[in-house]
């Protein structure tokens, strides 16, 4: 059966309706050729006629053109478009020029390093091993490393490590320092929010090394689909880059479903579960031999959806799974194991997260099922082109949660279909972030006055280190003195470096998986059911200090999700207005705590909530901007309700401004928090109760606070004050225009959990915060 | 960015580490040269590369012992130059300003020490401040170039490569490398680490070499010492470092002297077993294998602890059946078989004799049997890690099976 059937079961008319309700065909295209360009070393064209490649595409053919001249390039295509040509090329000819030619990959993971590692070795092979390619990261053995540094014409890693690893030990890396010609960023688009804001400093650190070695190394980057490619590029390296972004490659047909999984009761406005419409979607494709793939937006759901397909396509005897998972906590073997099967066809469906939406070569499959909208328009972008058959046609269907920016985006197609994708934010100069890496350049070369570092005031942050004992200054120079090595206390990636290694003792103890510092707290808490590879472990302990968790296996009918408690505390205002309400709106630095207080149960397939458990962890805090909107006694008195009414108003009107932010700053979920706290200054902190509200009485003036979800903000909180009101109209228009009765989790959260007022207060306060006129509940068809 | 000065103190990544950041009373830099001068009796000297504090000691003892016959080849197993006495060694030690290695790591003062005529002589290279650091490495790296043998206890993987980032980043063209460089600390982990917590050279010279240093300095204090130098701190703190430097270069000194000895005669030298067992394994790495085999047993004689023992008879098991003395090897492996590590092989060695060498798989077969229960009691009750278990069940599950055959035809 071919794909083009089981998308006429799914909707026989072919036209959209209430439950698929954007069915998007795209037809195929030819490709556009160039000739290989004649400066093009005979040997390397060779090579590549032995792939079967005699031409370029023409984006191929401009992007190692421009290289070739010497200009900055980022390549912007899409999936499957063959943008590693676009550096390997012009790469491997500077190489083959001068032998002496060093060029330095950065991957945003291993596996994808990995990936890139097998497909130059095999370029390799037919040039006669002429250049040397290693990855050097964290699995890299200590004994190979000497010789790496000394023999690999290109060095393949990724920005931890040459964060922690390369660049605090430049001098052991003279060889390629010396000759650095080429520094390639491949998925550029990952590097946004803090990853990307301290990869910018990462690479400040990084020239500054090439300038002591006498080089200026030209930077190629490629990337998915944004809508500000050359922008984002520009600002990690401090200089000017020239995009390529009109692919000349072929593609498939393919059609696009949205699918909203169909109302079970209207009056609750609750919707069949996203994860097990998902489960039969998929299930469909599999059964009728198409290979599918299978995202989640969570670990979590990643394995519960495959816990449902292997039980309905179990193991045949004596061979190997048809039915895989595929995420971060899954060992390097694994996943390369895994990685072959999908390419050789022997594994028929593979549940993952974000990890394979990345471009690790695993072939093109037929379809791709997504559990969720990923919460950006190019992530879901990248996950379709999973499915990308040139043959026979592909599918992707997108299957909505009843989140509110999935039932947004599920409703309002031609937002997805014809808006432009998401900006991608960086803020190099975070203090917080550009201090930490001030510290590592000290580290690495002494910091010269009059040196520039970013936008900082290099002199006076140095003042600031020095009295703190961390540099010291002599004859116009500073100084690192510090027993420590900065690098090792700072992660890229989030808050701590710290990992928790997962151990299962249901045998002699094995190392299974690992989790990061913050995810450990909310997913191997103890008494948790922790799930990997579709096996149910619970936590018997968890070993703080250690950083380890120990499971055992267990057969559970549930799994488990943490409850987090969340407090914020205003450190100091940037600006503040007066606004319709009476309310005031702000921006300004805040320090958040969090603390997972607890635990619920909930049963597979029925997803009932079957019992819970209170756990006393350490506590999270971080510094962090916010943007907020206090609401004055006057607006919160003249609501004609009672006080935990208008909580439940307060938390639906939260749930909902949340979500709108997020569609409004195009920014991923998890970049932005939000809490409510106490507004006015001079009154004291609430106490605590588990769901974040006052235990006894009332918020005095309640405020609603909306965070960047980062130590030290990465600049989301400023424009949401500039857009308060486009927020709150939208917000309104959200509540407003949702189907349900009386709150439901596309618009201000679930009745039973928000309460039975919920919806009604949260439309009243908003009313009045656009400008007192009402506006009529209005129902959609 | 105007805002920044009001800013900063929200910036955690500015605040002082707990404890640290103290600030010391300001003295003058020249006073406190001269405090130094007459604190340690040294100088400020001049170079191409600006100055540095240098200080000169000359210490009566130990006095210097010609190089014992065959201890070169077994210090230093395949160095190509021909061996030279100790007279033309020199000794090497830094202190740093940490222990991670990496660019930001500075060695502050670089001591080091040879034999002339009437004694050792010590010589400190220390810089006040990071500025003097290109003249202390021009200085070093003269002194350097008089010598073909560097001696160094765990200078290979820290010291040097310390140095050699030091010359590097001052942009020195050449680095000054002497031809030999004899790492002392690994002979010592051969000879010590059965005996010794710690093979840390204060700990060696406390219970081999049979000295005490008295008054010496935490280690863990010194970079602490030199950032509270630098920002203006006191002398005595670091004239105590200087101290502590000299009695490492002696140390080393004496270290060097007893290898020399132990190593040139290990047959007639008094020592303990473990050190026997060390120097039984150095030799049969320089290829001594008569010797090696006459000290394991000289060293099972005067008792090895039960780990070691195991070895040791393990090892002349190995090289009687390397000389195809079936007899002896065949006494070794009897002793040996029990759950151990030691155990498997000497379980697998007699299966692999009776199989092959005396023709009697009945009694190979026996002996494969009774390892496998061995080999689950041992992983039942621990002492088996579950990727050796694997490796060894895989090995003798397929020894059976074919002895089983054997065996049945």
């Amino acid at each position: 059966m071919e794909v083009g059937d089981i998308v006429r079961q799914l909707v026989p008319d072919g036209a959209p309706n209430e439950v698929v309700t954007a069915i998007e065909r795209f037809s195929a295209r030819e490709a556009e050729w160039a000739p290989m360009p004649a400066w093009v070393r005979p040997e390397l064209a060779a090579a590549y006629r032995g792939r079967g490649i005699h031409e370029l595409y023409s984006h191929q053919a401009e992007a190692v053109e421009r290289i070739h001249r010497g200009e900055n390039v980022v390549v912007v295509t899409p999936t499957a478009s063959g943008k590693t040509l676009c550096y390997n090329l012009p790469v491997l000819d500077a190489i083959l020029e001068n032998p002496d030619t060093r060029a330095l990959y950065l991957f945003p993971t291993k596996a994808l390093a990995q990936d890139q590692l097998a497909e130059l070795q095999d370029l390799g092979g037919s040039l006669g091993d002429a250049f040397g390619v290693f990855t050097y990261d964290g699995d890299t053995p200590a004994d190979a490393r000497r010789s790496i540094r000394q023999r690999a014409h290109i060095v393949l890693t990724n920005p931890d490590m040459l964060h922690a690893g390369i660049l605090p030990h430049h001098t052991k890396w003279t060889r390629l320092f010396e000759n650095l010609q080429y520094i390639v960023i491949d998925e550029l688009h990952t590097y946004r929010g803090v990853f990307g804001s301290h990869l910018a400093n990462v690479l400040r650190r990084l020239r500054r090394i090439t300038r002591f070695y006498g080089r200026d190394p030209r930077f190629i980057f490629s990337s998915a689909t944004i809508a500000n490619p050359g922008e984002l590029a520009r600002r990690l390296i401090g200089g000017d880059v020239e995009i390529v972004d009109r692919s000349g490659a072929p593609s498939g047909e393919k059609v696009f479903l949205f699918y909203n999984p169909p109302m079970v009761n209207r009056f609750l406005g609750i919707r069949r579960s996203c994860i097990n419409e998902t489960w039969r979607i998929a299930r469909a494709f599999v059964h009728h031999g198409l290979q599918t793939m299978v995202f989640a937006n969570s670990r979590l759901h990643a394995e519960v959806l495959l816990t449902y397909l292997k039980r309905d396509n179990p193991q045949p005897p004596g061979e190997p799974e048809i039915v895989r998972g595929y995420r971060g906590g899954y060992l390097p073997t694994e996943r390369r194991e895994i990685e072959k099967g999908l390419r050789e066809g022997r594994i028929r469906a593979v549940v993952s997260t974000s990890a394979l939406e990345l471009g690790i070569d695993i072939g093109s499959l037929d379809v791709a099922v997504m559990a969720g909208y990923p919460g950006t328009i190019a992530s879901t972008w990248q996950r379709a082109g999973r499915a990308g058959r040139r043959k026979g046609g592909a599918c992707a269907v997108l299957v909505a949660s009843s989140r509110p920016l999935d039932q947004f985006i599920v409703r309002n197609p031609e937002y997805f279909f014809s808006g432009s994708p998401e900006h991608a934010y960086i803020q190099p100069d975070n203090l917080e972030i550009l201090v930490n890496h001030l510290k590592c350049a000290a580290f690495e070369l002494p910091l010269q006055e009059g040196e520039s570092f970013g936008e900082a005031d290099l002199e006076l942050l140095c003042e600031r280190l020095a009295e703190s004992g961390y540099l010291h200054r002599s004859g116009g120079f500073w100084y690192w003195t510090q027993e420590s090595y900065p690098a090792d206390a700072i992660s890229l990636r989030s808050v701590t470096s710290d990992n928790f290694v997962i151990v299962d003792e249901t045998g002699p103890p094995k190392i299974i998986g690992e989790v990061d510092f913050t995810s450990a707290l909310s997913t191997v808490h103890p008494k948790a059911i922790y799930l990997h590879g579709a096996i149910q472990y619970q936590v018997e302990r968890m070993d703080f200090p250690g950083r380890k968790a120990y499971v055992k296996q267990v057969d559970a009918d549930y799994f488990t999700q943490a409850i987090v408690y969340t407090e914020v505390e205003r450190l100091e205002v940037d600006e503040s207005a007066a606004v319709d309400g009476p309310a005031a709106k702000a921006h300004g630095d805040v320090r958040i705590r969090s603390q997972v207080v607890g635990f619920k149960k909930i049963k597979f397939y029925t997803l009932e909530n079957v019992g819970s458990g209170n756990l006393e962890l350490p506590e999270n805090e971080m510094h962090t901007t916010a943007y907020w909107v206090t609401l004055r006694r006057a607006l919160i008195d003249a609501l004609p309700y009672t006080v935990s009414e208008r909580q439940d108003g307060l938390f639906g009107l939260l749930y909902a401004l949340e979500s709108v932010a997020c569609l409004l700053l195009m920014c991923d979920r998890v970049d932005l928090g939000a809490t409510i706290g106490e507004g006015a200054p001079d009154v004291a902190e609430p106490p605590r109760a588990p769901n974040g509200a006052p235990s006894d009485g009332e918020w005095f003036e309640p405020a609603l606070y909306l965070f960047d979800n980062y130590p030290g903000g990465i600049g989301q909180s400023e424009p949401l004050y500039r857009i308060h009101d486009l927020l709150l109209a939208r917000t309104l228009e959200l509540i407003s225009g949702c189907e349900c009765d009386k709150g439901c989790p596309s618009c201000v959260g679930p009745v039973g959990e928000t309460g039975e007022r919920s919806k009604e207060a949260a439309l009243a306060i908003l009313q009045r915060l656009v400008g007192g006129q009402s506006t009529e509940l209005r129902r959609q068809p | 960015m105007t805002a920044i000065p009001d800013r900063l103190c929200q910036v955690a990544a500015l605040r002082p580490k707990s404890g640290a950041g103290g600030h010391a009373h300001r003295t003058e830099g020249r006073r406190r040269a001269e405090e130094l001068a007459s604190l340690l009796g040294g100088r400020m000297e001049q170079n191409g590369r600006g100055s540095h504090f240098r200080v000169r000691r000359r210490f009566a003892g130990p006095a210097a012992e010609p190089l014992a016959p065959g201890a070169w080849r077994r210090l230093s197993p395949g160095s190509v130059p021909p061996p030279c006495d100790p007279a033309g060694w020199i000794f090497l030690d830094t202190e740093t300003t940490g222990l991670s290695g990496g660019t930001g790591t500075c060695p502050f003062l670089v001591g080091v020490g040879w034999w002339e005529a009437d004694g050792f002589s010590v010589e400190q290279f220390f810089m006040r401040d990071y500025g003097e650091e290109p003249s202390l490495l021009e200085a070093l790296s003269e002194r350097l170039a008089r010598f073909r043998v560097l001696v160094t206890y765990n200078g290979r993987s820290f010291d040097w490569p310390l140095l050699e980032t030091r010359y590097r980043l001052a942009r020195f063209g050449a680095i000054p490398e002497p031809s030999v460089h004899l790492d002392l600390l690994y002979p010592a982990r051969r000879l010590w680490r059965w005996s010794l917590e710690s093979v840390a050279l204060a700990e060696v010279e406390r219970h081999v070499l049979g000295f005490d240093r008295g008054g010496d300095i935490p280690s863990a204090s010194i970079p602490q010492r030199y950032f509270d130098f630098i920002r203006g701190g006191a002398a005595g703190p670091i004239a105590e470092v200087f101290r502590h430097n000299q009695m490492d270069l002696c140390g080393l000194a004496v270290l060097a002297l007893r290898l020399n000895r132990m190593l040139g005669d290990p047959e007639h030298s008094d020592c303990a077993g473990g050190e026997l067992f060390g120097i039984s394994r150095m030799l049969q790495k320089s290829g001594e294998l008569p010797l090696a085999g006459r000290l394991f047993r000289k060293s099972l004689e005067k008792g090895l602890p039960r780990e070691t023992e195991l070895r040791a008879q393990r090892e002349l098991a190995l090289m009687a059946k390397r000389e195809r003395n079936f007899r002896v090897s065949n006494e070794f492996w009897e002793k040996l078989l029990d759950g151990t590590p030691e155990g498997f092989d000497a379980y697998e060695q007699l299966a692999i004799y009776y199989e092959h060498g005396a023709r009697c798989p009945e009694k190979a077969l026996g002996l494969v049997r009774e390892a496998l229960v061995r080999l689950r009691e041992s992983c039942g009750s621990g002492g088996t890690a579950e990727d050796r278990y694997r490796k060894w069940h895989g090995r003798l599950c397929r020894r059976l099976a074919r002895l089983e055959r054997k065996c049945a035809r």
